[in-house]
């Protein structure tokens, strides 16, 4: 009866209300749409097989992850040097990267994407200075190449932020030790910086590829038909087709995936490495 | 109940009703305006709810003092959901006549009250359904392009050598299926039932020539605007609002769609009764000519068209020789096989 007030009990009544909000909020509606994959519009597998019969259904889903990887691996190579010089440069010069990071992070995502579609564009910038070069412009709009752009430029700045909150921790003068005990300034960012730079890089692309999946507007405007990502197909089921139960379990499907490749990664490296 | 109901009380209730009864009008129009009820409009935003806002909703309520307030944005999921859970976020909507087709067929639909809704013609009630505006989608070209005149068909828009250029088409199906089949020589009204795989098969020669599928109005604005392509199948009001601010541009009517919109209630919703009235208020024709001169949709009460300037109603679906070459899609044969149409078409695209 007073089982609450023992030592043991305490931490987790101080969770109670996180795990209240995450059961109403999450968990919940998770059991709902499982539910309703299973249920609508009657009880059968119908949905499912429907996802493995239609051919496009597989090759959307394929295609997601093929974009969402491409996407986190352009914004690690393209965030870990800036996150490097934003640790090694001075106050000032961190400020303004900072700054450019996080002022488009700032702006509405639609916003951005228009952005690229009038820069890319026929008549835009891009294709000015290649035409004053002597060029004739290739065509860069409506193109894979536009729609993993637009993805790279929202999500750049996760992958920024995530990194420099490791690097910032790491101890410097490590790698001046490092040097003075004879490793060449290659060796040393390679052998002592890198490794410890590691639980950035890997909440990084953890958190760039899972927010990828989600991705639909862009691609659909910078891109191909080809480029359709599965949240697209899912919000026209849901919006356009009323087809709440296959809506689910496309939906299942993406989280089966995504549950699929994150247990893949912790048994090479460990999902604990997240937490830093 | 029976305590509270007590003899002083229905004395009181007694005199009330005879006062009410005596000064009815009065009475009624002043507790409206005490009571400040609101009414709940879904709008799409944009342009569009400025121009509700303007044409309907300010009038409306300065006539009867019922505030209005906007819900956006306009979703068949959400009408769904309201009257399955009977919590309404919304109590009037507009949709067109597939979306009412469909809402009828599952009886999400309020049953119109004409008592209420009585000065609207009734050529323009459809099921519970009042029109509201007429939608066109129309085959636009660039005029600096094609100095010497553009296609003016769909055939024409289909012929690459005869009219060489960046073309663009509205991602959707049914749309697209209907132009492709004008294109095919098929003629406007033997478009329903419709030969799919005959449509499917014209698309085919067509798709390679597409450089951009469109899937918002103000992406397809910026498309043509910017001149990153030279032809596109686009909505009406939309090209219109471009002529004006200067982009040259031409609208070819021939082989145009033609959708009406419709205001209808979610079934069960509480406020059904102002909402009849708002609804009532809308559909008249000066109301309707007003929205046309903010907007170029075209009026559907044909007390409306007298009212608007020529220049202005040319530029709308609703003028006569424009509604003559346009066609309109036959929303009972969509219904059901819009799911398989799509999925197809999805398909189709992404192959």
């Amino acid at each position: 009866m007073i089982a609450w007030e023992s030592k043991a009990a305490k931490p987790y009544l101080l969770m109670a209300p996180v795990v209240a909000v995450i059961a109403v909020c999450f968990l919940l509606p998770i059991l709902n749409v499982l539910f309703l994959s299973f249920t609508e519009p009657t009880v059968s597998l119908h949905n499912y097989a429907r996802i493995f019969s239609v051919p496009l259904y597989l090759r959307v889903l394929a295609n997601t992850f093929k974009n969402a990887a491409l996407v986190t691996v352009i914004c690690l190579v393209l965030a870990y040097p800036l996150a490097y010089t934003l640790v090694r440069r001075g106050p000032v010069i961190a400020g303004i990267l900072l700054a450019a990071v996080a002022i488009p992070f700032w702006t509405g995502f639609l916003v951005r994407t228009f952005s690229w579609l009038v820069i890319f564009g026929a008549e835009g910038p891009v294709a000015g200075v290649m035409r004053w070069a002597g060029f004739e412009p290739p065509r860069m709009l409506f193109t894979t190449f536009a729609a993993l752009w637009g993805m790279t430029h929202i999500l750049l700045p996760y992958m920024v932020m995530a990194l420099y909150g490791v690097m910032k921790r790491i101890n410097m003068q490590q790698i001046k030790a490092a040097e003075s005990l004879g490793a060449t300034p290659v060796i040393a960012f390679w052998r002592v910086f890198v490794p410890q730079s590691l639980p950035g890089v890997i909440n990084g692309c953890v958190l760039v590829f899972t927010m990828c999946l989600g991705f639909y507007v862009t691609p659909v405007l910078l891109g191909t038909p080809t480029d359709m990502m599965i949240a697209q197909l899912i919000g026209q089921q849901v919006q356009e087709l009323l087809a709440w139960g296959f809506a689910a379990a496309l939906s299942v499907m993406l989280m089966i995936c995504t549950f699929a490749i994150l247990a893949i990664y912790d048994r090479f490296f460990g999902l604990q490495r997240l937490w830093g | 109940m029976t305590d509270r109901f007590s003899r002083r009380s229905f004395i009181r209730l007694g005199t009330t009703g005879a006062i009410a009864s005596i000064a009815a009008p009065m009475v009624i129009s002043s507790a409206v305006r005490a009571q400040n009820r609101t009414l709940y409009v879904n709008t799409y935003g944009g342009d569009l709810e400025q121009g509700w806002k303007k044409a309907y909703c300010e009038p409306f309520t300065k006539q009867t003092g019922i505030n209005i307030k906007t819900v956006t944005p306009v979703n068949f999921a959400k009408l769904r959901a309201q009257v399955q859970t009977k919590s309404f976020e919304w109590d009037i909507t507009c949709m067109n006549i597939t979306e009412l087709t469909q809402a009828e067929v599952d009886g999400l639909t309020e049953t119109i009250d004409l008592k209420i809704v009585k000065d609207v013609p009734k050529s323009i009630i459809v099921g519970n359904g009042i029109g509201a505006y007429n939608l066109g989608t129309t085959l636009v070209y660039r005029k600096d392009k094609f100095p010497n005149g553009g296609p003016q068909s769909w055939a024409d828009f289909w012929d690459v050598e005869k009219f060489p250029g960046n073309r663009c088409l509205f991602n959707r199906p049914f749309t697209c299926l209907a132009w492709a089949l004008l294109a095919d020589g098929v003629p406007k009204d033997k478009l329903y039932p419709m030969d799919v795989d005959r449509a499917f098969k014209k698309m085919d020669e067509i798709k390679p020539h597409i450089k951009v599928w469109w899937t918002q109005g103000s992406q397809s604005q910026q498309l043509i605007r910017d001149g990153e392509v030279d032809m596109i199948g686009m909505w009406s009001a939309r090209a219109a609002n471009l002529i004006e601010q200067g982009v040259p541009l031409e609208m070819v009517w021939n082989g145009a769609e033609n959708f009406t919109s419709y205001w209808f209630l979610p079934r069960g919703t509480p406020r059904a009764e102002i909402a009849w009235q708002f609804a009532n208020f809308a559909a008249q024709a000066e109301q309707q000519a007003n929205f046309t001169k903010l907007l170029p949709y075209g009026p559907v009460n044909p007390g409306a068209l007298k009212l608007v300037p020529e220049a202005r109603m040319k530029l709308t679906p609703s003028w006569p020789a424009n509604l003559d070459v346009s066609f309109e899609h036959d929303a009972k044969w969509l219904g059901s096989r819009l799911g398989g149409i799509r999925e197809r078409w999805a398909q189709w695209l992404a192959s």
